[in-house]
């Protein structure tokens, strides 16, 4: 009788575990697009047996564990990985957009119209007294003038932006770092009550993936399966079901743009310096570093823009018989402030001598040479030499990060096939095992009708 | 090696996304006929081809500035030679009234002429072009020549000269100043004519004399305002030549810069094009390889 009842739970653990193991081979099925899913293994074993003449005698099949297919050194590269793509990613698209200014395909640009305003002083020194020519030069003189704000404009402009996608990229932080913590907890939760909480896992694993894309993080792992997640310097993102929140607070030393700030035990201190990857990382680089060094040479070109030609200016006479005159705004030595100070082409100063008004240009030619004058000022570079070397420097600073993401997508998409070969699902490898669990469940439910009949022909014995 | 169905899929994604960045660039480069659009594109290219805009745009401003300076001289130089044919008629005059059988009247019917053609050649001398007197020195904004009293004539422009710019630190001189042509060196042109016109008109043979040499003077001296223009022209001319040359350097550094190899461009762009479709095709023939293509349906036993 011991024999048939046994014969009856063997067949029906069968029926159980190859309806878990094609419970298993269904998720991983449904799951074969979803990303950062890690595919999983039913993993089958017999069931311990019993005592019995001659020997010991097995009692069935049984799944003792769901297994998440996962190499975790890949997965920790692949959280690295995300540090630098964010990171490359920013500064690229950043940089694209600063070095639209100095593409002169659609349009002026400082250098052209540089290029405009010296020619149109020639104008005036080939026909002094002519005033036609110098309305002309005081026009380019504007656009010129105008160029410099523009430029100086959209910079300030894409440093706003840039600002933007700061406090973004704090509250997807804060964002990451709270589900983080609140999937520690469910995890915990479930393992330890001998839980696998695989899918829970994957969920982590695409956060903190999302958040090391943001920012610069290291974490670990402890006992309970809870991760601990640490930014920049060590400081705690999450610790166990709590997470630290990052806040971003206008700095009125610098323009009012965001800082990073992290607070713990009321002791608020300044990550911006300490950020090393991430998203973050790019566009701190880029608003606080890139950009001002990108003004700061604006200002240095239109400075000496605006001294060279005042001082030469000055030394000249208008067709009025006026000197000492500044040609530029004195007191407009940057490139917002930057202003024609001149309103009458007459004034403009093209005579070196008073008796040689009107068709005296000495002054206006010493004007036209200015434009190939190095300034010791700039480097000893002339004005065009000066700009030409500030675009090249964004340019190749712009093909570089370009050049990074590149090298660092294709790193990446290495590790995402080294991924997807250990965590992928193979469509093939399930439909196979799914015929091979049906064929096992039909078998097992074969089990079960055989210690039916053996039953039934022991019941009739007594008939 | 497992090979799972998402490793195959993002192979495919990759790579359709760096066919396709290729394919943008190709496009791009081939329609806007230009390597180099942005300063990263080829940083070190995009530095030259600023300093090449800049040498261009010098270049045909120098040469603009040639081309006014040349219409200016080409002034000077027809109206010198009026100046110079003039001289010669008022000589012939000279001549003519100092034979001995001229009589008085005769010189004075010659006086008339010859004031006649001192007006002629102060208005000469007051000549304009795009409205400023070419012979008034830095002083182009008045008439330099006027009749003060009698036949006396006053210079009021000053002895500077004016010069253009058509090369780095180069300059070109685009005027003599009158001075320098009806006021020295060696003869005062309108003086001279007026003692003439004073000989003429007291019947002073020796005066007449004295003024037939002073027009041989004069005339040699407009000859050798006339030369040197000549060669001020030349030296345009010349500069010209060179700067028209040098343009021609510049535009081709430029378009080697700048500009793409069209034929290149277009066998890359095509290149390109022939990857994509067959990394469609095999998109499209990995969906024939699944196992789901070769199962039966499932049938209960």
């Amino acid at each position: 009788m011991s024999g048939i009842t046994n014969l009856f739970s063997i067949g029906s653990s069968g029926l159980f575990a190859y309806q878990k193991a094609l419970s298993v081979t269904g998720q991983n099925l449904s799951n074969v697009n979803t990303p950062g899913y890690s595919r999983q293994d039913a993993v089958l074993a017999e069931t311990s047996p019993v005592n019995g003449q001659p020997g010991q005698i097995g009692t069935g099949v049984e799944v003792t564990e769901i297994k998440r297919q996962v190499d975790i050194f890949v997965n920790q590269q692949l959280t690295l990985s995300q540090q630098q793509l964010g990171n490359f990613s920013a500064s690229k698209d950043a940089l694209n957009t600063i070095q639209a200014l100095f593409s002169d395909t659609n349009g002026t640009t400082i250098g052209s119209a540089l290029n405009d305003f010296f020619s149109a002083l020639q104008d005036v020194a080939t026909s002094p007294s002519d005033v036609t020519a110098r309305t002309v030069a005081l026009s380019t003189a504007q656009a010129l003038v105008d160029q410099f704000h523009q430029n100086d404009t959209q910079l300030t402009d894409e440093q706003h932006s840039l600002d933007q996608s700061v406090g973004q990229a704090v509250t997807d932080i804060n964002s990451y770092t709270s589900q983080i913590a609140q999937l520690n907890n469910q995890i915990a939760q479930a393992e330890s009550s001998g839980q696998q909480a695989n899918d829970l896992r994957d969920q982590r694993d695409r956060a903190l993936n999302s958040l090391s894309n943001v920012i610069n993080i290291s974490s670990i792992e402890d006992a309970t399966g809870q991760l601990s997640v640490f930014t920049a310097q060590g400081q705690q993102l999450v610790s166990k079901n709590i997470s630290q929140t990052l806040t971003a607070v206008p700095n009125s030393s610098n323009h009012g743009f965001l800082d990073v700030d992290y607070t713990i035990g009321g002791s608020t201190s300044t990550l911006n310096a300490v950020i090393t990857g991430g998203r973050l990382k790019g566009l701190l680089d880029a608003r606080d570093q890139i950009i001002p060094t990108l003004q700061g040479q604006l200002n240095t070109l239109a400075q000496q823009v605006v001294t060279q030609v005042n001082t030469q200016h000055q030394a000249g006479f208008g067709l009025d018989g006026s000197t000492g005159v500044d040609f530029f705004l004195a007191g407009g030595t940057t490139a917002s402030t930057m202003a024609v100070a001149i309103t009458d082409g007459r004034k403009i100063a093209a005579s070196s001598t008073a008796a040689g008004i009107p068709g005296n240009n000495v002054n206006a030619l010493a004007l036209v040479n200015l434009q190939t004058t190095t300034v010791s000022g700039l480097s000893s570079m002339t004005f065009s030499g000066y700009y030409q070397s500030t675009a090249a420097s964004i340019g190749s600073q712009a093909d570089q990060a370009t050049q990074n993401l590149n090298a660092q997508q294709i790193l990446d998409d290495q590790l995402q096939a080294h991924r997807a070969e250990v965590s992928g699902v193979s469509m093939d490898q399930e439909l196979i095992n799914m015929m091979q669990y049906q064929r096992a469940f039909e078998a097992a439910s074969r089990i079960v009708t055989t210690a039916d009949t053996l039953m039934q022909t022991i019941l009739s014995l007594k008939q | 090696m497992r090979v799972t169905d998402q490793q195959t899929y993002q192979l495919l994604l990759s790579n359709f996304q760096q066919v396709s960045r290729n394919l943008l660039t190709a496009q791009q480069q081939v329609s806007t006929g230009k390597r180099v659009n942005t300063p990263s594109d080829d940083p070190e290219a995009f530095g030259r081809i600023v300093s090449t805009k800049s040498s261009l745009s010098q270049t045909a401003q120098w040469l603009r500035n040639i081309d006014r300076g040349t219409s200016r001289l080409d002034m000077a130089d027809s109206t010198l030679s009026q100046v110079s044919n003039l001289l010669s008629r008022v000589k012939e005059l000279a001549v003519a009234a100092a034979s001995g059988t001229s009589t008085a009247n005769d010189r004075l019917t010659a006086a008339t002429e010859v004031r006649d053609i001192d007006r002629q050649l102060v208005a000469l001398a007051n000549t304009q072009a795009d409205g400023q007197s070419i012979f008034a020195g830095t002083k182009t904004d008045i008439q330099p020549y006027t009749v003060t009293s009698g036949d006396t004539v006053t210079y009021s422009g000053n002895a500077e000269t004016q010069s253009i710019a058509v090369g780095q630190n180069e300059t070109i001189q685009v005027m003599i100043p009158g001075s320098q042509i009806f006021g020295g060196p060696t003869t005062d042109i309108f003086g001279s004519i007026a003692n003439l016109l004073a000989a003429l008109g007291s019947n002073n043979a020796s005066g007449i004399q004295t003024g037939i040499g002073d027009m041989d003077q004069a005339i040699s001296q407009v000859a050798n305002a006339q030369g040197q223009v000549g060669a001020l022209e030349n030296r345009l001319g010349t500069t010209q030549t060179a700067l028209t040359d040098a343009s021609t350097t510049l535009q081709a550094a430029l378009s080697k810069d700048q500009d793409v190899d069209l034929a290149t461009a277009i066998t890359q762009l095509s290149q390109y094009q022939t990857t994509y479709q067959a990394s469609a095709k095999a998109l499209n023939t990995l969906f024939s390889t699944s196992l789901l293509n070769f199962l039966g349906t499932p049938t209960a036993s």
